[in-house]
């Protein structure tokens, strides 16, 4: 297609452009992209008149290609104080480690092994979002785990979550996961996504939620707690052991950590399948990869040798004796 | 505010973002479920939440898409509340009126809003749980005239009974798109497009419009 084209262009034009500017503050450079964006979007509505649904397609793949390329030189870049902020939410993360779903006001207990599957994978999606390196990318691991937070609610409480229940226990996943580089990908997310001005789709909303979160726990206090100031202070110098929730009795507790091991073995059991899955098909590749250089190889030879040859018969056509060999044989003519 | 009101031809959809602000038990959730689902009892709603709820109208022939940003409302969470309501065209603030305290609350929130948005965001103070007026205890007098004073419309609704809902939204989405399109001809008249070209990033089409047709290289 021929406008594809010319977007591609123009994205391409755009990066290129942004390399000189590679050590720029990082808010003019966050100003440039989200200018670029602006204008492509007015570019792809007015001129190219696509339907908003469609232009916001495209509008994806534009962020997908501008930020891949640009990633490594505006990611937490130096010239922003994202990565002290980082470690001093790390450090204040770990600090937290004793407060439980309760002390948060989250209708979660745990414990309940019902809901430590969604927590799970809520956390690795949680941490999962550092790994990615286009915005809408590393928002979509925000809306999957938001998504296993609801299922834990659901899962304990059997009611729809609200905005009351998914903010707590939104709290408890952050401090279980203390995410890597929490504020430098938060920082990337706002200075560099496209829809972050808009602000009202549903990765909006859980990405906002991410925020308060990151703003509850700076300003964390007894009182937000519902704790003492004593008791806090108890809890943060360690004084206080971390709260361990009692259970009925040992055999219970006893027979629901033997079911989660095993549970756990026979994903360990699948895991193996699966790497052997991926160790065959990778000597299958590296046997293809073989065959493809030698082929290779064989082309580049082949083609050497025409060339080669062609001249070669240029070379005889120049050799005067030719006169003195004998006539070519001629077919006889029977008939 | 260049969240809301995209477009003034009717060709174009309104966006606009409402958040919901209310105490724990006034039965916001039930609100908006009601509103978006359509259903009172859990057992039959199909989504996973009701923290973040989109809901699509047509209003006079013009499209609107509405998204409901519900926000926490434990008081150990308020100072979070300018985080959510930042850029919002609308806001609900739901109070129970059985319950003094939640309608205290409201008012709070009120005082919150006017200062950090200005007169540019649509306020509705609704009265929920009017299926429980024997029990009620904050006066239809006093949370209308207080409305009234603070530049906000007062509604009556019941979740339970499904009443008032469907007038609340269907308000709030009027008004929302009166201030959109106000803003639009406040824009018209100034120059245009201020905001485009700060930077120099421009998007031309610089290449010449006559390229034959039916290249090599037609990928489809």
């Amino acid at each position: 297609m021929k406008s594809g084209r010319k977007i591609f262009k123009h994205c391409k034009a755009f990066t290129e452009s942004m390399v000189g500017k590679r050590y720029m503050g990082a808010d003019e450079m966050s100003e440039y992209v989200q200018d670029f964006y602006q204008h492509m979007s007015e570019h792809l509505e007015t001129q190219l008149s696509c339907s908003s649904d469609h232009a916001q397609d495209v509008m994806d793949d534009v962020e997908k290609y501008v930020m891949t390329r640009l990633y490594r030189s505006v990611f937490s870049s130096e010239t922003t104080d994202d990565e002290k902020k980082d470690l001093a939410i790390q450090r204040r993360i770990k600090e937290l480690h004793w407060v439980t779903t309760e002390m948060l006001g989250s209708p979660l207990d745990e414990e309940s092994l019902e809901v430590s599957d969604h927590l799970l994978k809520a956390i690795i999606d949680l941490s999962e979002m550092d790994l990615k390196q286009v915005p809408k990318d590393k928002l979509r691991c925000m809306t999957s785990c938001s998504k296993h937070v609801f299922n834990a609610i659901k899962a304990e409480t059997k009611k729809i979550g609200s905005a009351d229940d998914f903010l707590p226990t939104l709290i408890y996943i952050v401090l279980k996961t203390n995410p890597p580089r929490l504020i430098s990908n938060i920082q990337y997310i706002i200075r560099f996504g496209n829809s972050m001005k808009l602000m009202s789709g549903e990765d909006e909303y859980y990405f906002t939620t991410l925020c308060c979160v990151v703003n509850f726990i700076e300003n964390l206090n007894a009182q937000s707690l519902k704790l003492s100031s004593e008791q806090f202070e108890r809890y943060m110098s360690g004084q206080a052991p971390p709260h361990r929730p009692k259970t009925n009795g040992a055999s219970s507790s006893g027979s629901a950590a033997l079911s989660q091991v095993n549970t756990r073995l026979v994903q360990l059991k699948e895991l193996e399948e699966r790497q052997g899955c991926v160790m065959e098909n990778a000597g299958q590749m590296k046997g293809d990869l073989i065959d493809f250089t030698d082929e290779l190889e064989m082309q580049d030879l082949i083609s050497t040798t025409v060339i080669g040859s062609a001249s070669h018969s240029a070379i005889d056509s120049d050799i005067i004796e030719n006169e003195l060999l004998p006539q070519p044989l001629q077919p006889w003519v029977l008939y | 505010m260049a969240a809301g009101g995209a477009g003034g031809n009717s060709g174009k959809t309104y966006s606009f973002k409402v958040v919901l602000l209310g105490e724990g038990c006034v039965g916001k959730t039930s609100l908006v479920l009601r509103y978006c689902e359509n259903k009172f009892n859990d057992k039959h709603i199909t989504t996973l939440q009701a923290s973040f709820l989109t809901k699509k109208l047509n209003i006079t022939g013009k499209r609107v898409n509405l998204a409901i940003w519900d926000t926490a409302g434990q008081e150990r969470f308020h100072a979070l509340g300018p985080i959510y309501y930042r850029d919002s065209n609308g806001a609900i603030l739901v109070y129970d009126i059985t319950d003094e305290d939640s309608f205290q609350k409201v008012k709070n929130w009120v005082k919150e809003l006017r200062k950090m948005l200005g007169n540019e965001i649509c306020l509705c103070i609704v009265g929920n749980k009017v299926d429980l007026d024997k029990d009620r205890h904050v006066s239809v007098e006093e949370a209308e005239s207080y409305s009234e004073s603070v530049g906000a419309k007062h509604y009556h609704t019941s979740a339970k009974l499904n009443k008032g809902i469907e007038e609340l939204f269907l308000d709030l989405c009027k008004r929302m798109m009166e201030t959109a399109q106000a803003e639009e001809r406040l824009k018209g008249n100034g120059a245009s497009q201020s905001a485009s070209s700060r930077r120099g990033v421009q998007i031309v089409d610089d290449e010449p419009q006559a390229t034959p047709a039916g290249g090599c290289c037609s990928s489809g």
